[in-house]
């Protein structure tokens, strides 16, 4: 008999088998909830999203087993019709706008090598795609209502923002930025590398006094701000091909002190893979994964499930290329 | 600011308002039998109804300064169960913080709930479907929202006591921005700051009805609110069906003047009941509870000067860290 069954469906007894957290949650639930359009939402049975499913496809390319193709297939057809004529990726098929979902859906179409069309015209989009800060209506408003002294950072350092009209954040501006990096060729926009090297000060702008990066508000009233571990990772993922400095340094080693107390499997598999990354030394992932998924089985959420297995595979496919430059332990 | 007066049509019209002020000195308190009794009294109809609880989770805080406590929301929840609920869950969808699982294992939510699984919803990541918005104070026209949220016969906004940074006191109205899912609009939910964070939470609320405010007032924050102020403990609990005279009571409570707070003023001609005329209090008086908040700088014009000065001399408030706590000239 098997028992009874966690919210997931599995049931007590595939906990204790030989098999790793990766194939024995990970990627059933991962095949199990694709659903009937090719796509994946972030829970089973929900409609499909650009950011799961390109998660999806860069963990099914991770973990590189045959029964996981077809599976692949079919989520690489949702995402290319999800493209916006304008190149981008909406969050969702049906809306009209493209968001930072396209750093991703390119991301995960150039590494498995399919679409370069679909890629360069994402990329397009990117590149020309502008935060409001700094704008020209912004620079108007700033000088007619006065500088702001709520936050100290300095605007002319422009990213990425979640969605168009809005200010860059730190996120969206690392996954441009890893995007950007991996690709070379005639995928990449020619006006690339200013965009580049304008988001890379962003967010060495962006970092907290302390290190380490919270959504993007390092000091608010003139207090510092908090940072937290997905911003974090992101932002040393996405520098990891810039000359270290001390304050990178210092992020690091924050993140190093809080894997062993993050409490969520999506921040504990995020600082895992970033801290591998970087040549940290970093305990064992699997128990704390097992212990966190008994608790509440990640709450559904299957883009967690998808950073724990490429965390387990210890092949982050998306900084497959280069090493991360002198920071490390 | 200024709002497109025709947008605002049709205005409100409702009998005089009932807000419960409850005494409880702490979290460990009888809080179902406070919040049932108060349910009770306030003549709350959710037999056979689904409900859902939106209280104010922001940040992984052990500290419970930040965020609605979990007890509040446990003892929230038991009491609609017990006037025949047909299902009570919980919602929210953190502004910052992606990893909602951090969140809920740091305040310990599965303590107070039980599993998690079927209760709590991630709003961020939940189904979601665009609804045009009632009313047009800002720029959106439409805003996607949560299948969870909109499926809900009975919402309940249950923020922390809390002064806001940006808009001055963060209350029920403000805490729908959790509503707002991740998904389609960031971390934080940028395009609602360039939209107007005041007309922004008209449009929400004005769209999305909370049909009940719960207000955990036993310890709020005061001064850089949301997230980095400092615990205020006020020994009270603010209930009522009117969310805008939930959120005028909670700032008199406050020491701030509620005509005065930008969103609020404008929830007043739209939406419910501002004027002290014409909200009855249930339980405790205002004046027997005022708690004098300090505040920012940027909002000392909200204070009440006449009666935070006698309750300021009460409590020994000194100026602290560039905040203003005394209605200084």
């Amino acid at each position: 008999m098997d028992g009874p069954r966690d919210s997931l469906g599995y049931t007590a007894a595939c906990a204790v088998s030989a098999q790793g957290f990766a194939e024995a949650r990970c990627l059933p639930l991962l095949l199990s909830s694709q659903n009937a359009d090719g796509g994946w939402g972030y829970s089973a049975r929900a409609r499909s999203g650009t950011e799961v499913t390109s998660w999806a496809l860069m963990t099914l390319h991770s973990v590189r087993e045959a029964s996981c193709d077809e599976a692949a297939l079919r989520g690489l057809r949702w995402l290319c019709q999800a493209q916006l004529p304008d190149g981008s990726w909406p969050a969702y098929v049906g809306q009209s706008t493209g968001c930072w979902a396209t750093s991703l859906a390119c991301l995960a179409l150039h590494l498995q090598a399919q679409s370069p069309a679909a890629v360069a015209r994402g990329l397009a989009w990117l590149v020309k795609s502008w935060p409001s800060e700094g704008s020209l209506w912004w620079q108007l408003r700033t000088r007619l209502l006065g500088d702001s002294s709520v936050v100290r950072q300095d605007s002319s350092l422009r990213g990425w923002g979640w969605t168009p009209g809005a200010a860059s954040w730190v996120e969206p501006t690392s996954y441009a930025l890893i995007v950007l990096h991996c690709v070379a060729g005639e995928s990449r926009p020619a006006d690339a590398d200013e965009r580049v090297r304008l988001a890379e000060a962003m967010l060495d702008d962006r970092m907290c006094p302390g290190g380490g990066w919270n959504s993007g508000n390092p000091r608010v009233y003139g207090v510092a701000g908090v940072p937290r571990v997905g911003p974090t990772v992101w932002a040393l993922l996405a520098l990891r091909h810039v000359d270290a400095n001390t304050r990178r340094q210092s992020s690091l080693d924050w993140l190093e002190g809080e894997y062993p107390k993050a409490g969520g499997a999506g921040s504990l598999s995020l600082a895992h893979l970033c801290l591998q990354a970087y040549g940290r030394p970093v305990p064992p992932l699997e128990p704390a994964l097992w212990a966190l998924y008994e608790r509440n089985q990640f709450l559904g959420n299957l883009l967690a499930f998808c950073w724990a297995a490429i965390a387990l595979s210890g092949k982050p496919i998306f900084l497959a290329l280069g090493e991360a430059k002198g920071v490390g332990p | 600011m200024s709002l497109r007066s025709s947008a605002l049509q049709p205005p409100f019209a409702r009998p005089p308002s009932t807000v419960a002020i409850r005494r409880a000195s702490d979290y460990q308190a009888d809080l179902t039998g406070l919040i049932s009794e108060t349910l009770c009294q306030l003549g709350v109809a959710v037999r056979g109804k689904s409900v859902l609880l939106k209280p104010n989770f922001v940040e992984p805080d052990p500290d419970g300064v930040i965020n609605t406590h979990p007890a509040v929301v446990s003892a929230a929840r038991e009491s609609f169960l017990l006037l025949g609920a047909r299902e009570v869950k919980v919602g929210e969808g953190p502004g910052h913080e992606r990893d909602t699982e951090a969140i809920l294992e740091t305040i310990r939510l599965r303590d107070y709930l039980g599993p998690l699984s079927g209760v709590f919803v991630d709003l961020n990541l939940d189904d979601v479907a665009p609804i045009a918005l009632v009313t047009h104070a800002s720029s959106l026209r439409e805003l996607y929202f949560p299948k969870t949220v909109l499926s809900a016969d009975f919402v309940v906004s249950m923020p922390k006591l809390k002064t806001h940074h940006w808009v001055g006191a963060t209350l029920s109205l403000k805490n729908m921005f959790g509503i707002v899912p991740g998904s389609c609009y960031g971390w934080p939910k940028n395009a609602l700051h360039w939209a107007g964070i005041t007309q922004a939470i008209l449009d929400i609320n004005a769209t999305v009805r909370p049909d009940f405010a719960i207000v955990d007032g036993i310890v709020g924050m005061e001064g850089n609110g949301p997230i980095q102020g400092a615990a205020k403990p006020c020994g009270i609990l603010v209930m009522g069906d009117d969310p805008v005279a939930v959120d005028a009571t909670c700032a008199r409570v406050m020491g701030l003047v509620p005509e005065r707070i930008d969103y609020l003023k404008k929830a007043g001609g739209l939406l419910g009941h501002l004027s002290a005329d014409k909200i009855r209090q249930l339980g405790e008086s205002v004046a027997s509870v005022r708690t004098p908040f300090a505040v920012l700088d940027a909002f000392r014009g909200l204070r009440d000067k006449q009666h935070g000065l006698a309750a300021h001399a009460a409590t020994g408030f000194s100026k602290l860290n560039g905040l203003n706590s005394d209605g200084n000239p």
